[in-house]
């Protein structure tokens, strides 16, 4: 493994080769980079973005579906909108343990983020129908804060 | 002699498709009572031979209706029970005691045999086992110096005779092999089906439930025939929910239209819409005309399909609306704007309540266990697909739909539950 983390030019190359379908672009204001494409992982298809700055190499990219508009299940026992973070204003999928250090910004986007966030997805669409998320994972206690390692399994 | 079978499809590939299989798979007769319903009427036929009546009586003891098709479903609006349907074709010598008396002769000798319950009934004679199985005997005659199994059957409802008894011509194998020989085995249908069972199997047997079987010998073989399975359900789930009386469109009228709307190489959901939309377009023919439709047995001119449904134009454009509803039902599942949290409420309306929710969980979990263990693979197009139909999609078209990134475990987490 190489001493630095994956520079933004080698995960876009990586994104390339791996989800052609995926546009890309250098959000200069954001200060990050950002791929928009389809994924269809079981009955629709969704748009989704994957945001990421060099200063994101520890919390992981940012992945949020544009469209269409996530559906909640008030009352769940998993929560209204299981496994994201600002659920109430502009949901991102929580899509690894930060506890786990299943993310690091030596691992590619296309190989980790991606197809972590058509997992996402797929258990979404069968909580829909279910209510149940069948895709493992935990939440946090209602204490909880974002990407801390409190609690860990 | 160059002969190519065809490929088809992984039914569990396409996303609409792996809801019409998994329910196509929740309905039909599972392979361990197939085999049992084998040893059950060679048992019969062994009970009646020895007995002093049909001793050496007894030519022919074949399957007829769906389980000579393989397209057995559980019965009416039930779950679990299965009605098996056999021809005893017997000897002419028992022709001349007529119709009542050759199927009160059948009770007779099988009034001993160790079911639940024995009941005569105007076609034939069933028996009813423990598990609710129900093994339908027709008595019937061959009718000599014509074509393979044409035969004559016997109609009376009893208790005495009556002028209404009379024989119905029939030819339910020359049926069968005509539908078999317009749906080929398609080995997609077939591979996906067998591994199918037997992860089920598996999993019952690792909870303790069952034995394993060596094999599973039976699977539905093709999309012409899982699409009629999914008809006969749905059939039966309107007539179950709307509390229809009288007869429904007959199991035999519904599978000489999956042969005749077969293509191989179709999705079963193409399967299922070609399907429906021979089935209307026939009946609006026919009532258009303001006649019934009349169906006969492509082997047999004088059986027809149709000799008791429909009883008026009236009952089969209740039906043809029926089918309407159901393609109009899958275009909308089929739809990129359909949101998830609908599909189980039109599965329901469509197969009936427990059958969706339990094909729906099994999905769920064995997704779900799959992404836990990151045994799934991805599509080129951003979707994901189970071990199990990887496994069974032909390998030449894996390198088209299969993308090379693989699988890497990792949890969910989030903000707290609110």
């Amino acid at each position: 493994m190489s001493f630095m983390p994956h520079t933004i030019e080698e995960q876009a190359a990586a994104m390339r080769e791996d989800w052609p379908s995926f546009g890309y672009r250098f959000d200069v204001k954001r200060d990050q980079a950002v791929w928009l494409g389809p994924v269809t992982p079981h009955n629709r298809t969704y748009l989704i973005e994957v945001a990421y700055g060099i200063d994101q190499v520890l919390e992981g990219p940012s992945v949020r579906v544009i469209s269409p508009r996530l559906t909640r299940l008030p009352g769940n026992a998993e929560g209204s909108l299981p496994h994201v973070y600002n659920r109430d204003r502009d949901p991102v999928l929580c899509l690894f343990d930060p506890a786990g250090a299943q993310w690091t910004g030596w691992r590619l986007i296309s190989k980790t983020t991606v197809p972590w966030a058509i997992d996402w997805l797929t258990c979404y669409e069968f909580w829909l129908m279910t209510g149940v998320w069948d895709g493992g994972g935990r939440h946090p206690p209602s204490s909880g804060r974002m990407f801390t390692a409190e609690n860990p399994t | 002699m160059n002969f190519m079978r065809p490929t088809g499809i992984n039914p569990f590939l396409d996303p609409t498709d792996r809801y019409l299989a998994e329910i196509a798979f929740t309905v039909q007769l599972p392979p361990s009572l197939h085999a049992k319903a084998d040893g059950r009427y060679a048992a019969t036929r062994r009970h009646l031979e020895a007995s002093a009546f049909f001793a050496d009586g007894i030519e022919h003891f074949y399957p007829q209706g769906s389980m000579a098709i393989d397209a057995t479903i559980s019965t009416r609006g039930t779950d679990d029970e299965y009605d098996i349907d056999i021809i005893a074709q017997l000897s002419a010598r028992y022709r001349r005691l007529g119709p009542l008396e050759v199927l009160k002769a059948l009770e007779d000798a099988l009034a001993d045999y160790p079911v639940q319950e024995v009941i005569r009934q105007t076609r034939c004679v069933t028996l009813v086992y423990g598990d609710r199985m129900h093994l339908d005997i027709s008595p019937g005659f061959r009718d000599v110096g014509t074509d393979e199994r044409c035969s004559h059957i016997m109609h009376a409802k009893g208790p005495s005779r009556s002028d209404d008894d009379h024989e119905v011509p029939t030819n339910a194998y020359g049926f069968a092999e005509w539908y078999k020989a317009r749906t080929p085995v398609e080995l997609a249908v077939q591979e996906a089906f067998r591994r199918k069972w037997e992860d089920h199997l598996q999993v019952q047997a690792d909870a303790d439930v069952d034995e394993v079987p060596d094999q599973t010998p039976f699977v539905v073989k093709n999309m012409a025939t899982l699409a009629l399975q999914l008809l006969k359900r749905f059939r039966n789930i309107r007539y179950e929910w709307l509390g229809r009386k009288g007869r429904m469109a007959p199991s035999v009228l519904l599978a000489y239209y999956a042969a005749r709307s077969a293509t191989p190489g179709q999705t079963l959901t193409d399967a299922l819409l070609n399907l429906c939309a021979l089935i209307i377009r026939d009946i609006e023919t026919a009532s258009t005309l303001d006649r019934k439709l009349s169906v006969r047995n492509p082997t047999h001119y004088d059986d027809v399909f149709t000799d008791r449904w429909p009883d008026s134009v009236q009952q089969q454009n209740e039906f043809a609306a029926d089918l309407r509803m159901l393609v109009e039902a899958i275009k909308t599942l089929r739809s990129e704007r359909t949101d998830p949290i609908e599909i189980p409420g039109i599965l329901k309306r469509l197969f009936g309540d427990y059958v969706v929710t339990d094909s729906i969980r099994r999905m769920a979990k064995a997704t779900g266990s799959s992404i836990q263990g990151a045994t799934q693979s991805y599509t080129k197009k951003g979707g994901l697909l189970v071990p199990a139909v990887v496994a069974a999609t032909p390998a030449l078209a894996t390198p088209k739909i299969i993308s090379p990134v693989a699988a890497t475990r990792h949890g969910f987490y989030g903000d707290p539950i609110e």
